[in-house]
């Protein structure tokens, strides 16, 4: 079995920090939890963590910034997801500019928070420099831009070509809809229509139409996940429910 | 407030009233300027008479004496009488000559006033105001008592009667003067004080009846002058409190009525889901029907809470120099399979460099909620366009289509929060996507224009250039 992970959440309200914490080690990570400022600021420095989930607002004078500030002031790279009650755009780009990795706005689903930590802790392990992603048969590769599944080529527009990218850098991983708007699009906002679902049926229509195992798979409320196994299948889709 | 009000009550008259800071301060400047005004006339007439009276009576009596000196004392008697009998001036000349007896030896007086002290008086020479009686009438006169070396008197001097009804003629001027424009100074403060009271008791009047909650009610306004200036701003600014407090208005009775009947709906699938024999499926399709639910409020409070944050003004330092042609182009390319599907076509027209000051992703958001409104009113076999470029110098986004648009009388509610039109009830959506949008525009210096496409409508999003951002 590999490496499991390590994972410090600081959040002072008690059934928040469980209901992450629940989730968490549910997904098979190592928790600890602390719920002040300063507790979480000792555990944060003292110890090697591979992601801090943490409350902006935290009890007794060291907020959530300063945390990410002090930890980034002594060289550390630990990835930071900040959750927070304050969600306007201010909030996000303070956050954000402060050295956080990804800001995360109260209420969430768990399964969102869960996307957003697997991505960072993905983007921050040293993945191998490939120059082709593959998931079944399906190939993509990054120096041709070609993209081919079983023998039959597909021709995708640019657009189309980087979610497909982005879904299988991602494989068998639960990515939603803002994260796909953010990393493919480059934009954060809150679509009112299912623009997004739109596009991934079109990509799904080139790539699964007339292949026997579907590879792009939709969980309901939380968004898509790539694979060659449908959610149901593995621990994947329970697990998204939170 | 009377003036018997302000005289039994002095604080009050100094204290509460402007106007009647505004009397009494004229009153006592238009006093201070009649004594002024007064004391200079004065000084300049009766003054300068006064002087020049006493330098010629002496340079007379020096000028009798000199004669008599050298041609002794029965010629000053003959040059006296021949100076009464001239004519010239005689009506106000004194003259008298008196032996050392005191005996008159030739004049025109019938009674002259002594010397005070005997001594004195014979050896030097004095000038003196005093009566004297003259053709049988008693007068005031200025003297100049000489005694003479050989005993003896001369008196020189003037009838001071004609001088002296001037003198009082000037009085009783600068009294009736004074009195009359200290008169008018009250009277014109008093009015003064009248005119600002009835045109502040309208305002007043205004104030209160908005107190008791009638927002309706408009100060009268008349003329130009500078209390109409005020009652215009005044106005003014009542009308923007009535239409946000109309709009808080309706955005409460919204929230209440949007608020209630998706949560009356999940609470009753989730009783529904309780009270029957519950089976686990059962149980899970309830809650995901109601976390489901529960995201679309929450997806309605957060664009509440962004057009709040929008509106109450971004911070600018937020901002970012942008290709608006760049978004445009890249919302317009993510909304295309949308709008194919609905079998819409949709052009994008986007030129690059179209730079703007701004927030990308409020930006963003604000284009995609007018390409949303377009695709889903426009109806399905409609064309929708959008293009950026300049619009009268400004950066324009115009987003068009030819379905069946927004009735002219409607055209300026739809940007209200949660107006919808009869019509469109039945399309899913909250009634804010516009109210949004058109604070989006606001923030960044803007505005959005609807306007009639004939058929359709036509949405502008329109904003200042890169560098022409007001501070």
């Amino acid at each position: 079995m590999e490496k499991r992970v390590r994972c410090l959440v600081i959040e002072d309200e008690a059934e928040t920090s469980n209901y992450i914490c629940k989730g968490l080690r549910e997904a098979g990570y190592l928790v600890t939890a602390c719920a002040t400022g300063p507790d979480g600021l000792d555990y944060a420095i003292a110890e090697e963590w591979d992601i801090i989930i943490l409350d902006r607002m935290l009890p007794g004078r060291i907020d959530g910034l300063s945390i990410v500030d002090k930890l980034r002031a002594l060289g550390k790279h630990t990835p930071v997801i900040i959750v927070s009650a304050l969600s306007t755009i201010d909030a996000r780009v303070t956050g954000l500019r402060g050295g956080a990795d990804d800001y995360l706005p109260k209420p969430f689903a768990f399964s969102e928070l869960l996307a957003r930590v697997e991505a960072l802790l993905r983007r921050s392990a040293p993945g191998a420099d490939s120059t082709q992603l593959q998931v079944a048969d399906l190939k993509l590769d990054l120096r041709t831009m070609r993209v081919t599944r079983g023998a039959k080529v597909i021709t995708l527009q640019p657009r189309e070509y980087r979610l497909l990218e982005y879904l299988m850098r991602n494989e068998n991983q639960v990515v939603t809809r803002t994260m796909l708007l953010e990393s493919v699009w480059d934009y954060h906002f809150d679509p009112q229509t299912n623009v997004i679902d739109v596009q991934i049926s079109r990509l799904r229509a080139k790539v699964d139409k007339d292949f026997p195992v579907m590879l792009i798979h939709t969980l309901r409320g939380v968004g898509y996940r790539m694979g060659a196994t449908a959610p149901g299948d593995s621990d994947g889709g329970e697990r998204a429910l939170g | 407030m009377r003036l018997a009000d302000c005289l039994r009550q002095p604080s009050r008259l100094w204290g509460a009233s402007i106007a009647a800071k505004l009397v009494l301060g004229y009153g006592l400047l238009g006093t201070i300027s009649i004594a002024v005004v007064s004391v200079v006339f004065y000084t300049g007439t009766i003054g300068v008479l006064d002087q020049n009276l006493d330098g010629k009576i002496v340079a007379q009596a020096q000028r009798l004496l000199h004669r008599a000196n050298a041609d002794g004392h029965a010629h000053l008697i003959e040059e006296v009488r021949r100076l009464l009998a001239d004519g010239i001036d005689s009506d106000r000349e004194i003259f008298q000559l008196l032996d050392s007896e005191g005996n008159t030896l030739a004049g025109n007086l019938g009674s002259w006033p002594q010397a005070e002290d005997e001594t004195e008086a014979s050896t030097r020479p004095q000038m003196i105001s005093a009566d004297v009686v003259r053709e049988g009438h008693l007068k005031p006169a200025r003297l100049y008592l000489r005694p003479l070396d050989g005993g003896g008197m001369l008196i020189v001097g003037r009838d001071l009667s004609e001088q002296e009804a001037v003198r009082e003629l000037i009085w009783d001027a600068l009294l009736a003067g004074a009195g009359v424009s200290l008169l008018l100074t009250v009277a014109g403060a008093l009015l003064f004080r009248r005119t600002i009271e009835n045109k502040l008791g309208e305002i007043r009047g205004t104030a209160a009846r908005i107190e008791a909650g009638d927002l309706s009610h408009r100060i009268a306004i008349s003329g130009d002058d500078e209390f109409a200036r005020l009652n215009r701003d005044i106005n003014r600014m009542l009308d923007r409190i009535e239409l946000l407090m109309e709009g808080i208005r309706h955005v409460s009775n919204a929230i209440a009525h949007d608020l209630r009947t998706p949560l009356s709906r999940i609470r009753g699938r989730l009783d529904d889901a309780l009270r029957h024999e519950a089976s686990v499926e059962r149980l899970a399709g309830a809650s995901h029907d109601a976390i489901d639910d529960i995201d679309d409020l929450i997806r309605l409070f957060e664009r509440l809470l962004q057009i709040a944050e929008v509106e109450s003004g971004m911070r600018t330092s937020m901002f970012e120099r942008l290709d608006l042609g760049r978004v445009v182009a890249d919302i317009g390319e993510m909304y295309e399979a949308s709008a194919e599907d609905d079998n819409i076509t949709l052009s994008v027209d986007a030129p690059e460099s179209l730079y703007v000051d701004g927030d990308r992703n409020l930006l963003a958001s604000a284009i995609a909620s007018l390409l949303e409104n377009a695709i889903k009113y426009a109806g399905p076999g409609s064309v929708v366009r959008i293009r950026a470029g300049l619009h009268h110098g400004m950066a324009a986004i115009a987003v068009s289509d030819n379905g069946p648009g927004i009735p002219a009388e409607e055209l300026d509610k739809v940007t209200q929060r949660f107006y919808r039109l009869d019509k469109s009830r039945h399309l899913p959506g909250n009634g804010l996507g516009l109210s949004i949008v058109a604070a989006t525009a606001t923030a960044h210096g803007g505005r959005l224009a609807l306007e009639d496409n004939a058929p359709g409508l036509v949405a502008r999003l329109v904003l200042p250039l890169a560098g022409s951002q007001l501070s």
